[in-house]
């Protein structure tokens, strides 16, 4: 066992002993700092081998044997894991302090961890589907414990349903590779045929897909993320779906073999529905953790887009751009873990404090809750990719290797231009939406009393934002210092130039430092000169009433030319009901809402359709013991049938 | 440094920012002229950015340090796009590249300082136009980059002067992606540059404004950078117009002369669509956009049919 073999396994350990040590009163103080060590020593390993070390433990294998290691892309991926996990587990000391089942959700935290740290280095197949089962099942608990109603014992069951239905093409993608052996020898797929890829392939889209939230199996996504303990969330929208989308690239880029064309433009297709789709249906949501929700979705398309160009780009042979392309899919993988872990723990925050999350009752929030409220700022700018943050920076790689499939023929051509013109449609609408997150929550004046009398959250809540709103700078910063390392994750990967700026071939490159420092400096002159003149205060201008409350906007007033414009698409439903008593108007009565489009078309259907085919089922339970023996007898008979055309040999 | 690159570097910087009020006004004044009015003087804009200068800015009760920032984020994020944007076809070293979708990035910086400003004050007016302006930009963001994928098809680069240098000469013109990259590339410099049909500079009236809004609380040296930001908007996007969808070529000091040319005459042609356009319904903006967006597939069609270049 080499040193950074026991390095890792003593993270391990720590995690486990972390999360057992709830059982026992006097200990819990410790469970959360033990977690966070054993997550820490294990991604010192994972970095380690992600630095050039040679990979940790057993390579991967198709023998049913339990085997554990880290590669370069686990380390990255441990890494990710480790940025995301050791602030939230901070923050989970001073939101979990006080709280009913703090003791459960704490050792239950620790579980989660385990089993994303197990998928990660499991290395046969047997423990990476148990890992993975108890990935899905563990923050399940977490949410039940946390909270206990009807709708939330519900959302938990659609998501459990939801997960394991399409997880069955995790257990299919992943079986039929070890059947061919080709965990442990890439090539061995491209022998069985192009059918058996193709089977896999699609399998391991709607397994890993589902898990991942990719649109149009995405619906427990938005269901099961709001509910869970702030903390929790973070890890599942910040992790568990990148652990889900860890698995594809590991099926896609390494057992796969020769990507063809039409996978390419397939995963492109649903990048751009996922993207387009997911922030689409964010901007019209009213509930801040469930708007969060629908925009992982969204940059979980967008980290699609990533992978499809990359398969685009390896059908092509063109090995750099593949690898370019690869590495703008992980670096926004990276990115949105830290800061959609941000805007959750945020929202944790803002709950904890104004006992709500519906956007129009909240407002004026960053003067109360300074720390909270500019970490959130950040946050909020870095995710709707505004340079310089670290938003932008995976945004600009993704959509410069989209422009650049057009070098190729029409087809993967045509996909690049219109998937570019798609990410860069996403991109304007997610700022659209974060300036009304931003607006409604932080700015303005408090729309009720109980936001009026906020509080700032306690030092370790804050101090768990700080930590990932500087990740946001830092990464928005120098993405060139990782893009290379990235890059050489792929398979077939081509060497890129390390440096303060992101040089490519036929870009004008990304120099992301030097325009942090130049726009920090331009700011700041501007802001002296600003300075140096007279200034005054007055009242907003409001037609020369006072601005009261009553008066503010609402999120449903600010998205409303966005919505009629898209009311083809949307459908949203309207009710109006006007009560006139002689000829006077008496009372208004207005409601209006965005159905989901994917659960009244798609899912309600579905869900009829099978409860309705369980009921002819149904008839043949009769009960009734005749029945059964003649069930038996048609058995019988069919058999001997068959025997004797010879259809069973 | 050589001599090209120093007078490439003179002209970035003085032309953007001292000479970017220029163009509205020169617009302002040929709409006059059109219409059968005297019209501002081209210089008025300079006359107002002096007064504004001058006058103390104006905080309104309850806003933020966010407020009182957007100007200045706003103005630097043009800025910092002028240094981006080479002229002539030479882009002196800023070592902050030349990239194309580095600018629509900067862009968008702007526009999220001034949508959160407008949430800070609260007022009725701002956060309406804003909501209008982010609405057409998510179909003006897809189209541009429908524009600029166009644009990178006979270099395989985003590179600004890679581009300008792609767009020169005459060869160009005899392929359709071209034309049709020049037309959808007319619709974002309408949309990008707030003029009509799709926003009306000259009212404040709350049924039509859309640039306008967020401005109504600022006043002093904040307004007058966010006037200059404006009207540095104008340069760049016809600039940008010149160097990627214009006829240019020659030597250095002949694509000046060409760019100066062509961006008062775009000026010309922004001030004869005003005259000769109403404002457009602004839920049907985006229908026009679409056309835009349409007609850029064509044309990216059309290249890969009529082979290569």
């Amino acid at each position: 066992m080499t040193a950074l073999e026991a390095v890792a396994a003593v993270g391990a350990g720590a995690l486990a002993a972390g999360s057992v040590c709830v059982a026992w009163r006097p200990l819990l103080p410790l469970a959360l700092p033990t977690q966070a060590l054993g997550i820490v020593l294990i991604a010192v390993s994972g970095v380690a081998v992600l630095g050039g070390a040679e990979p940790l433990g057993r390579g991967f294998t198709d023998r049913a044997t339990p085997a554990f290691g880290v590669d370069g892309l686990s380390g990255f991926f441990l890494a990710a894991l480790a940025l995301v996990a050791v602030p939230s587990l901070l923050y989970a000391r001073g939101y979990l302090a006080g709280s009913a089942r703090s003791r459960a959700i704490a050792g239950l935290t620790g579980a989660f961890l385990a089993a994303l740290v197990g998928v990660l280095c499991a290395r046969d197949v047997l423990s990476f589907l148990a890992f993975w089962e108890l990935m899905t099942l563990v923050p399940a608990a977490a949410i039940l414990v946390g909270r206990q109603s009807r709708s939330v014992r519900r959302a938990v069951y659609v998501y459990l349903s939801v997960t394991h239905l399409g997880g069955a093409g995790v257990w299919i993608s992943l079986l039929v590779l070890a059947h061919h052996g080709a965990l442990a020898h890439p090539g061995a797929l491209a022998q069985a045929g192009a059918q058996t890829q193709t089977v896999v392939a699609l399998t391991a889209l709607v397994g890993f897909g589902t898990k991942a939230g990719l649109m149009p199996m995405h619906s427990w996504l938005p269901r099961a993320h709001p509910v869970a303990p702030s903390h929790v969330s973070a890890l599942m929208s910040g992790m568990m779906i990148k652990v889900a989308l860890y698995g594809l690239i590991r099926v896609l880029f390494t057992w796969l073999g020769a990507p063809p064309l039409w996978l390419g433009i397939l995963v492109v297709a649903i990048g751009v529905l996922s993207s387009l789709g997911g922030v689409v249906y964010a901007i019209v949501q009213h509930e801040l953790k469930r708007l969060l929700a629908f925009h992982s979705i969204e940059n979980v398309g967008i980290v699609a887009l990533g992978l499809g160009a990359s398969l685009l780009f390896a059908h092509a042979h063109e090995p750099r751009w593949a690898s370019v392309a690869f590495a703008a899919a992980l670096l926004h993988t990276l990115n949105h873990a830290v800061f959609k872990a941000l805007l959750f723990l945020g929202a944790g925050a803002f709950e904890r404090a104004t006992h709500t999350l519906e956007l129009d009752r909240l407002g004026g929030l960053l003067r109360r809750m300074p720390w909270t409220g500019w970490s959130f700022l950040v946050g909020a700018a870095a995710i709707a990719g505004v340079p310089p943050l670290n938003g932008f920076a995976s945004e600009w790689l993704t959509l410069q290797a989209l422009v650049h499939l057009t070098a190729a023929k029409l087809p993967t051509a045509l996909t690049g231009a219109l998937a570019a013109a798609g990410l860069a449609s996403t991109a304007a609408l997610a700022l659209f939406c974060f300036a009304k997150v931003t607006g409604l929550v932080l700015l303005g004046r408090p729309r009720r009393d109980e936001t009026a009398a906020a509080v700032e959250s306690p030092v370790s809540m804050r101090a768990g934002m700080a930590v990932l709103a500087v990740a946001c700078v830092v990464l928005g910063a120098v993405p060139a210092l990782i893009v290379p390392t990235l890059a050489g994750l792929h398979p077939g990967a081509e060497p890129v130039a390390r440096g303060t700026s992101v040089r490519l071939p036929g870009t004008g490159a990304l120099p992301s430092l030097p325009l942090l420092v130049a726009l920090t400096l331009l700011v700041s002159v501007l802001l002296v000169a600003r300075r140096a003149g007279a200034s005054g205060r007055s009242v907003v201008w409001a037609c020369g009433q006072r601005l009261v409350p009553a008066l503010a906007w609402t999120s449903a007033g600010f998205t409303k030319p966005l919505r009629l414009v898209l009311e083809p698409a949307l459908r949203p439903q309207r009710f109006a009901a006007v009560r006139v008593r002689d000829g006077v108007v008496q009372e208004v009565e207005y409601h209006a809402h965005v159905p989901h489009l994917f659960d009244t078309a798609i899912y309600r259907p579905a869900v009829r359709l099978s409860l309705r085919g369980a009921a002819v089922a149904r008839r043949l339970q009769s009960g009734n013991l005749r029945a059964y023996v003649v069930y038996l007898l048609l058995l019988v008979l069919l058999s001997l049938l068959l025997a004797r055309t010879g259809a069973l040999g | 440094m050589s001599a090209t690159t120093a007078v490439a570097a003179c002209v970035q910087l003085v032309g953007g920012v001292a000479l970017a009020p220029l163009l509205p006004g020169l617009v302002q004044h040929l709409k006059g002229r059109l219409q059968g009015r005297r019209g501002p003087s081209p210089l008025q804009p300079y006359r107002e950015l002096r007064r504004l200068w001058r006058k103390s800015v104006v905080d309104p009760e309850g806003t933020t340090a966010l407020f009182k920032a957007a100007p200045s984020v706003v103005a630097a994020s043009a800025g910092l796009a002028l240094l981006l944007l080479p002229v002539g076809g030479v882009g002196p070293d800023w070592s902050l590249g030349h990239d194309a979708l580095v600018l629509v990035g900067l862009f968008a910086l702007a526009r999220f300082a001034l949508a959160v400003s407008a949430w800070d004050t609260g007022s009725g007016f701002g956060l309406m136009a804003v909501s209008r302006e982010l609405t057409l930009a998510v179909f003006a963001e897809g189209l541009l980059l429908l524009v600029i994928a166009l644009a990178v098809l006979p270099v395989e680069s985003t590179d600004l002067r890679a581009l300008t240098a792609a767009a020169s000469g005459s060869a160009i013109w005899s392929h359709p992606f071209h034309w049709c990259g020049a037309v959808a590339f007319a619709l974002v410099v309408l949309v990008e540059t707030g003029r009509q049909p799709v926003d009306n500079p000259d009212t404040h009236l709350e049924l039509t404004m859309i640039h306008e809004g967020p401005l109504l609380e600022y006043a002093g040296r904040d307004l007058a950078l966010l006037q200059w930001a404006a009207a540095a908007r104008h340069w760049i996007v016809l600039v940008l117009a010149a160097d990627l969808f214009l006829p240019h070529g020659g030597s250095f000091a002949v694509q000046l002369v060409e760019l100066a040319l062509e961006v008062v005459a775009l000026c010309g042609a922004l001030a004869l669509v005003e005259t000769w356009q109403a404002k457009l319904r602004i839920l049907w903006v985006p229908r026009l956009l679409g056309a835009g967006g349409a007609l850029a597939l064509i044309g990216f069609v059309s290249f890969f049919i009529g082979g290569r270049l």
